[in-house]
């Protein structure tokens, strides 16, 4: 007997299901891959969209919760699996998964707890997407991010970290607040390592192109009177405190996420602070030779302005820094290859 | 010595802004309320949003957090309020406040001390913003212990959380604390809604979609009543393209269709226990429904929801109960309620609802 389907609708001949344009993949459903998740799926960016996380329970309820929401989304296809299989074909994967800092415990056996954890996602993720591009933002991002470049074997534009996107996007928050203006209507840059080594470019700080350390010289140290260097270092010291107050940060990382992945997906070529390879090939025909920027020649991840469009990092802006500020660059890549070389089984 | 920002600006019109326009308060910061709050910032309904609850660190966490996002919003204020005077002049005030269920508490009891949490929140809102839509999405609903799976984050354990089924949760229907927002706040009746069975028929609507392989939002069908497990399903109504399922299926509705839609209805009664075993609670669906819901107050749209409304003199309904029915739905709250046709058996599952919930109801000390 015919069913209600048979009933309701005429089949159109060769009308055969497309695979996805713009599946997204989020690896990890706690807080953090959630509030990526949802963000994305407000902005209408995926067609598909996959979650993994390895507990099975927490991760199906959270697919059902979302698909629950279908009728006021755009993404027709919501999937979840721990088997990485689910996530085949997606143009983007997002990498929040990790364990977080005990108290007392060092950062490099942190990163070495992650590196293993990694070891398993990151060659899955590749198996199923060879051609994806990989966003990580579990922390130590610069340092994970150079961990899922070595352990994916992909180019180096393709893997990109979250970095100093959010840190930018704070410090813009909270000097716009100051001027009385709208974050996006203040420009300015946190560079480098994400966390407390970041570099605000206060050289590069304006407003309409009105440089605001011409305004004030002092602007970002400590003889300035109006003590402007305060606001770095709330950016600096604001994880913390909405840890210390919630338990955890996500709808800010969340929305900088969304925002890293419509610039991919939409092509769009806009530039971001995001962690990438510092060191590159001087010229596409010199197969020898690699040279860092700023003077820096280990290989590390660190946040630059980057230009991202559907191939992942197209170029990076030679940023004009003071000679404080490259110092200060120079050290954080120091520190991150000071313990990404004793890193075992990349 | 001139300040950075008087060297860089030429005030013209120095002085506080305007009032907004569009402001939504937010009442609770818990898992439900944090979805609103993100799902209505994200759709760009509103030009400030206030968020207030006991949990003081938490609401300034929380707060802290979606402000850090405003590079990506287009929402101009965001505000942890410190008391309800913060809330003044809010267009729609959204509740997710309330308390679980004690274990051995009775339904009554459990309503009793949602209605005192009520009284701390209702009459300072009304107050403050006299003009207001409050909307109740409340539902305060304990976790089911059957099969209490091994990985999830560990949600209120009932007693017999040995694996043993223990007897259905106590819930207290949105319903109900929709009737006691409406009594607490003096309001007119349309400016008092409760989400009710908006989200039960959104994920009807998905479920059936998935079974036909057609987007959602092209299927069509409400789920009126009370929300819950008595809530109704009005088979006749549901179409696609204007062509009634039940006409090409007149076994729709009855156990012997052998496609199993009837059974639809009771996975959409279980999909929040579903839920909730499985993630320790709900929050996005929700979420997306509330803004939703929002989107249609706050631009004046008139989309016609089921929500949950007064429906005393509607159906043969004598008592002061609030039960969900498709309400044309503003700026000035419910702007009218669809007379739509049901079967003798529909609407007496109606009426018995609205007595159930009277029951309850009469013996609250409001």
């Amino acid at each position: 007997m015919a069913t209600v389907h048979e009933k309701l609708i005429t089949a159109v001949a060769g009308a055969a299901a497309e695979g996805p344009r713009n599946k997204v993949t989020i690896v990890g459903v706690g807080q953090v891959g959630m509030a990526c998740a949802v963000s994305i799926l407000l902005r209408e960016l995926a067609d598909e969209m996959a979650l993994v996380d390895v507990m099975e329970d927490k991760l199906k309820g959270e697919m059902m919760d979302l698909l629950h929401g279908s009728l006021f989304l755009k993404t027709p296809k919501i999937v979840a699996d721990k088997d990485y299989a689910v996530t085949a074909n997606s143009r983007i994967v997002v990498v929040t998964a990790g364990v977080r800092q005990q108290e007392g415990e060092s950062r490099l056996n942190l990163v070495q707890r992650n590196v293993n954890i990694f070891k398993h996602i990151i060659p899955q993720i590749v198996k199923y997407s060879p051609n994806c591009i990989l966003i990580v933002v579990s922390n130590p991002v610069d340092i994970l991010t150079y961990v899922t470049w070595k352990l994916s074997g992909l180019p180096k534009h393709r893997v990109i970290g979250s970095g100093c996107n959010l840190d930018s996007a704070r410090f813009r928050y909270l000097m716009a607040e100051k001027l009385g203006i709208h974050a996006s209507s203040f420009q300015g840059w946190i560079l480098g390592e994400h966390g407390d080594s970041s570099v605000p470019v206060w050289s590069g700080a304006n407003v309409a192109v009105v440089n605001l350390q011409k305004l004030n010289p002092d602007i970002g140290t400590d003889k300035d009177q109006e003590n402007w260097k305060d606001t770095h270092k709330m950016v600096v010291d604001s994880a913390y405190e909405v840890i210390r107050l919630k338990g955890y940060t996500n709808w800010a990382i969340g929305l900088s996420v969304a925002d890293l992945t419509e610039s991919l997906v939409k092509n769009l070529s806009r530039i971001h602070p995001v962690s990438t390879m510092v060191k590159f090939k001087v010229s596409p025909s010199l197969s020898v030779g690699l040279q860092g920027m700023y003077g820096i020649n280990d290989e590390v991840y660190l946040s630059l302005p980057c230009i991202l469009n559907n191939t992942g990092v197209n170029s990076v802006v030679n940023m004009t820094l003071t000679d404080e500020e490259v110092a200060k660059l120079k050290k954080s890549a120091e520190t991150l290859w000071g313990i990404q070389k004793d890193l075992k089984d990349l | 010595m001139a300040t950075v920002r008087d060297r860089l600006l030429q005030e013209v019109n120095p002085g506080k802004a305007v009032e907004a326009s569009a402001k939504v308060t937010i009442v609770g910061v818990g898992q439900v309320g944090m979805a609103c709050a993100t799902s209505i910032l994200q759709s760009n309904v509103a030009d400030c949003v206030v968020l207030i609850d006991v949990m003081k660190d938490k609401l300034k966490g929380e707060v802290m957090d979606l402000q850090h996002g405003s590079l990506f919003l287009k929402t101009a204020r965001i505000v942890a309020a410190k008391d309800y005077s913060e809330t003044a002049n809010s267009k729609l005030c959204i509740i997710t406040a309330g308390v679980r269920q004690k274990e051995g508490e009775s339904r009554l009891a459990l309503v009793q001390r949602n209605v005192d949490v009520f009284k701390h929140i209702i009459p300072d809102l009304a107050k403050y913003s006299p003009d207001a839509i409050i909307l109740v999405v409340s539902n305060p609903e304990t976790p089911c212990a059957n099969q209490k799976s091994r990985n999830t984050v560990t949600p209120v354990e009932l007693s017999g959380a040995d694996g043993t089924i223990s007897p259905p949760p106590v819930t207290v229907a949105v319903d109900i604390l929709t009737y006691v927002a409406w009594k607490l706040s003096g309001f007119p009746s349309h400016r008092v809604i409760g989400s009710g069975t908006n989200l039960d028929s959104a994920r009807f609507r998905f479920l059936m979609g998935e079974k036909l392989r057609i987007n959602p939002s092209s299927v069509h069908g409400y789920i009126v009543g009370e929300h819950g497990d008595s809530s109704v399903p009005v088979w006749s109504g549901a179409n696609v393209a204007g062509v009634s399922l039940q006409s090409v299926n007149p076994e729709l509705e009855t156990d012997e269709d052998t496609e199993g839609w009837k059974g639809i209805h009771k996975q959409v009664v279980d999909s929040a226990y579903e839920v909730i075993r499985l993630k320790g609670y709900t929050s996005w669906a929700i979420g997306l429904s509330v803004a939703n819901l929002a989107h249609s107050i706050l631009k004046n749209l008139r989309t016609v929801n089921p929500i949950s409304t007064l429906v005393k003199d509607i159906h043969g309904i004598k008592e002061d109960v609030f039960l969900s029915l498709p309400c044309i739905l503003g700026s000035s709250g419910v702007c009218g309620v669809m007379k739509q046709p049901l079967k003798a058996t529909e609407t007496k599952l109606l009426q018995h609802s609205a007595d159930t919930l009277w029951n309850v109801q009469k013996d609250l000390k409001l």
